[in-house]
């Protein structure tokens, strides 16, 4: 079983609400430091003043560019990484082209990357590929354009897509990328067992809000380790439970319908035939 | 030792004898405090024979080594042998009367006998007086606390019984500072039995602490763990505990006309938000709390603390009232009579779906919110048809010949969760040793609020384990005494942390859960020798048998039979659910 320690050197220590100033983020660096996270990860606004009360510790600052949508011109994702490394950065978290990456520009996408990699040196980028709108295809897809424009990590989601991350895509990320790239899972991962699931499925870095309550659900796994992993009911974790016609574009809907029609759960479990 | 006062005294009320009993280092190592070591003393003092209105019934209150230390830490715990289930039972309560009582001097307190007349005792620094309480007999708890506060000293912390405790109602609260409750079990009723109105606490001592610096360094890293917590520091401060209606709602799990259905469609009448908008004064805290989960409320007519979570739901879905202004006065009547609210309107639950088959002489229709203060009240004065509801859900239903429509376990009535929504919390009830409990291990955490970690509630997979362990890790938590709250964003690891802290000693998370452990099975070699046995083990027949038919948790029933069995094993039990000789040499319990 994972340390306490080794746990919390795999989370980025996760801040990134509209609603957030100074005084949450001091909260959040002091924390980081406290608990001994990997990192705090920010909006680029934050960048200067997190730098400031981390440097001289061992945290690293992890700044988002384009964020959440994906949708800004590369300059502007490229100058905002860039200044964000100015400003102390040792990580950028940027986003993906996700509308371009679905219709196939993936000319476009590889150029995105790319400039913000370029721009970010000589910190590390991760490319979040918001998989809540992406096929598994489309998927590798992202995971192979990010390694080859020299991106160290691909990341599952920014949190405020449909669903968060979820140990099928982690894997499958895991498998596109082979081992010496990073996957980092984020978006809903609220306690140990969320977490644990997806180190499982391959993530070697966290990206979460709860990182406080994920060190402290540690403790209890020793006394139970097979009980508490019992396996889930599939659906609960399946990214077609997490789907619904209002929230993703409709082909995806009808992605995740037609992989629910013949799923050998369905007649048990699937949320379309319950 | 640090942490301690080194005093626990044992009062005869027949004669008002005082003898201090010493705490050895072997109790404090085995059983740590709180309810480990009033268990212990408990079981020392009584025996099976003895039944719990007798006057040799010990009625034992104890503070633990973190009282008054930490977060949370005003509470005590109240030990002794229930009437209402016969089983041994301790009950806990915030506020400041655990942490008055410490520092009056006193760890604990163990009353034996029965007065001649009704007494209160007044504790303050190192003294011990016992005063007449004629003058305040038939007193609500409200009257009786000013009237206490204002002979003896304005700033006591006062914990006393109301009419229903004095009327012997077999579950009768003890109520303490504004309006919080030793609530489960029927304690007051033990407490009325021996004459005995009020406990006053007053002083001036400290608790000493083993490292000071040190623990006030970790009271900040354990404040931060509370705040960073979604329950402990969001839901809870925000809503109170009734921010779990629409939660547990939407579960399809909110027993609904007696546990009938899952799903309460006016919920949003007695919802945490409709409190906040409608009744709401202030939030409340106890000592040292940074939850603040308490609510501060107003009705046209009164002022009062409440209601909770658990007091929304027996007086509002159980009964199928969404009317929140009836639901508050209610609640208000029963702190100041010193009525449990859980079994209250649960019983009164069990008398509608009685009345609704043309079982019950008196009609009592499911909704009607008028009528609802008013069967409070007889509840509490044993009055009318408050003679026989006092009695609690399992006498009435037997004496009407439907026994299984008392939702009880062990005859303590089931609070606010329907079993057949979360496998775990079944067994929990099932294998409580203080009857149809859902804190004994909260279940609720990790099946629904995935906290701290969470689990597939309809799944019995891995359950007996997993309930085993909150069990044992609750009954330490239990004799700290901190505010169980505090397990959704505290490791064991860390609350061992704060005993060593406080202490001196040198315990690991380890240790913590094998004290757990030793607690929970003296608890329950006790049970077994008063005759409690597998049988005992069962949840109503209408978990087992009768699916749910709407709401998320449709189409579900409680498998006892199956967890149980694993249960028993994984304990060290026998078949029968008895600790066999091995298990109970291992803790050095034999």
């Amino acid at each position: 079983m994972i340390t306490r320690k080794e746990l919390a050197k795999m989370i980025d220590h996760t801040e990134l609400k509209a609603s957030s100033g100074k005084k949450k983020i001091k909260k959040l660096c002091e924390d980081a430091v406290n608990f001994g996270f990997y990192s705090v990860c920010i909006n680029s606004c934050h960048t200067k003043f997190a730098s400031d009360i981390l440097k001289n510790t061992n945290v690293e600052v992890c700044v988002v560019a384009g964020f959440p949508l994906g949708a800004n011109k590369t300059e502007v994702k490229a100058a905002e990484a860039k200044k964000a490394v100015e400003d102390g950065a040792g990580e950028i978290d940027m986003v993906i082209n996700n509308g371009l990456l679905r219709e196939g520009d993936y000319e476009y996408v590889e150029r995105d990357i790319r400039k913000v990699v370029e721009a970010s040196y000589p910190a590390h980028v991760k490319v979040i590929l918001e998989n809540c709108y992406l096929t598994n295809e489309q998927i590798v897809k992202g995971c192979e354009i990010s390694v080859s424009t020299g991106a160290k990590f691909v990341k599952t989601s920014t949190g405020f897509g449909a669903f968060g991350a979820l140990p099928e895509h982690v894997k499958l990320m895991r498998e596109t990328v082979g081992a010496n790239i990073g996957v980092k899972a984020a978006g809903g991962i609220k306690n140990f067992k969320d977490t644990w699931r997806l180190i499982k499925a391959g993530a070697n870095r966290i990206g979460a809000s709860a990182g406080v309550s994920i060190l402290e659900g540690l403790s209890l796994y020793k006394y139970a380790e097979d009980a508490w992993l019992e396996p889930e009911i599939p659906c609960h974790i399946c990214p077609a439970r997490h789907v619904s016609i209002t929230s993703v574009p409709k082909s995806i809907f009808k992605y995740y319908k037609k992989r629910c029609s013949n799923c050998k759960y369905k007649n048990k479990y699937n949320k379309f035939y319950e | 030792m640090a942490g301690w006062m080194n005093k626990i005294l044992k009062i005869n009320l027949s004669n008002n004898e005082q003898e201090e009993i010493e705490l050895t280092d072997s109790t404090r190592e085995n059983f740590l405090g709180g309810r480990g070591v009033g268990v212990k003393l408990f079981t020392d003092l009584s025996s099976p024979n003895i039944k719990p209105f007798d006057a040799e019934n010990p009625l034992i209150f104890m503070t633990g080594p973190l009282t008054g230390t930490v977060l949370t830490s005003g509470r005590f715990q109240v030990i002794s042998r229930s009437p209402l289930t016969n089983t041994i039972c301790d009950s806990s309560s915030g506020g400041l009367f655990g942490m008055r009582l410490k520092e009056a001097g006193f760890d604990g307190l163990i009353f034996v006998g029965k007065a001649k007349n009704p007494v209160y005792v007044n504790i303050t620094d190192d003294s011990v007086e016992i005063r007449d309480a004629t003058n305040i007999w038939g007193k609500n708890t409200h009257e009786t606390r000013d009237i206490i506060a204002q002979e003896v000293n304005p700033k006591a912390s006062i914990t006393c019984i109301g009419q229903a405790g004095e009327n012997k109602v077999l579950f009768a609260a003890l109520m303490n500072d504004k309006d919080r409750a030793t609530g489960r079990g029927g304690l007051g009723a033990v407490m009325g039995s021996k004459n005995l109105k009020a406990l006053v606490a007053y002083g001036t001592k400290k608790t000493s602490i083993a490292y000071p610096e040190e623990l006030k360094n970790f009271k900040s890293f354990l404040n931060r763990l509370v705040k960073k917590n979604p329950v402990t520091g969001k839901l809870l401060p925000a809503l109170g505990t009734s921010v779990l209606v629409d939660t547990i709602n939407k579960h399809g799990m909110f027993p609904t006309k007696n546990f009938q259905k899952g799903v309460f469609n006016d919920a949003e009448g007695i919802s945490g938000q409709k409190i906040s908008e409608n009744i709401l004064k202030k939030q409340s805290a106890c000592y040292k709390c940074p939850i603040a989960c308490g609510r501060s409320t107003e009705t046209d007519n009164k002022k009062g603390e409440g209601p909770e979570y658990e007091t929304v739901w027996a007086f509002g879905a159980q009964l199928g009232i969404s009317d929140l202004k009836a639901v508050t006065e209610a609640n208000y009547i029963c702190n100041e009579m010193g009525i449990d609210t859980i079994s209250a309107g649960n019983t009164i639950g069990c008398a509608m779906e009685l009345s609704e088959k043309g079982l019950f002489p008196d009609n009592i229709r499911w909704g009607d919110a008028d009528r609802l203060v008013e069967l409070v009240k007889k509840i509490g004065l044993r009055k009318g048809v408050g003679k026989e509801l006092s009695l609690g859900a399992k006498r009435l239903a037997k004496k009407y010949g439907k026994p299984q429509l008392a939702m009880e376990v062990k005859g303590l009535e089931l609070p606010a969760y329907d079993p057949r929504g979360a496998q775990g919390l079944a067994l929990a009830y099932a294998t409580s040793n203080r009857g149809g409990c859902h804190m004994r291990a909260y279940m609720i955490g990790p099946e629904i609020l995935g906290q701290p970690v969470n689990l597939n509630r309809f799944s019995t997979a891995g359950k007996a384990r997993i309930v085993s362990l909150f069990q044992d890790i609750s009954a330490f938590v239990d004799s700290t005494i901190l505010c169980r709250f505090l397990q959704f964003a505290i490791g064991i690891d860390n609350f061992a942390k704060i005993v060593n802290l406080v202490t001196g000693s040198n315990l690991t998370g380890d240790d913590a859960v094998k004290i757990g452990t030793r607690i929970y099975n003296l608890e329950r070699k006790f049970n077994v020798e008063s005759g409690f046995k597998r049988d005992d083990d069962i949840l109503p027949e209408r978990f087992l048998n009768d699916k749910l038919k709407t709401g998320s948790s449709r189409n579900r029933v409680v498998e006892l039979d199956k967890m149980l069995n694993e249960y028993y094993e994984l304990r060290g039990w026998d078949n029968e659910g008895k600790p066999t000789a091995e298990t109970l040499a291992k803790l050095n319990l034999s």
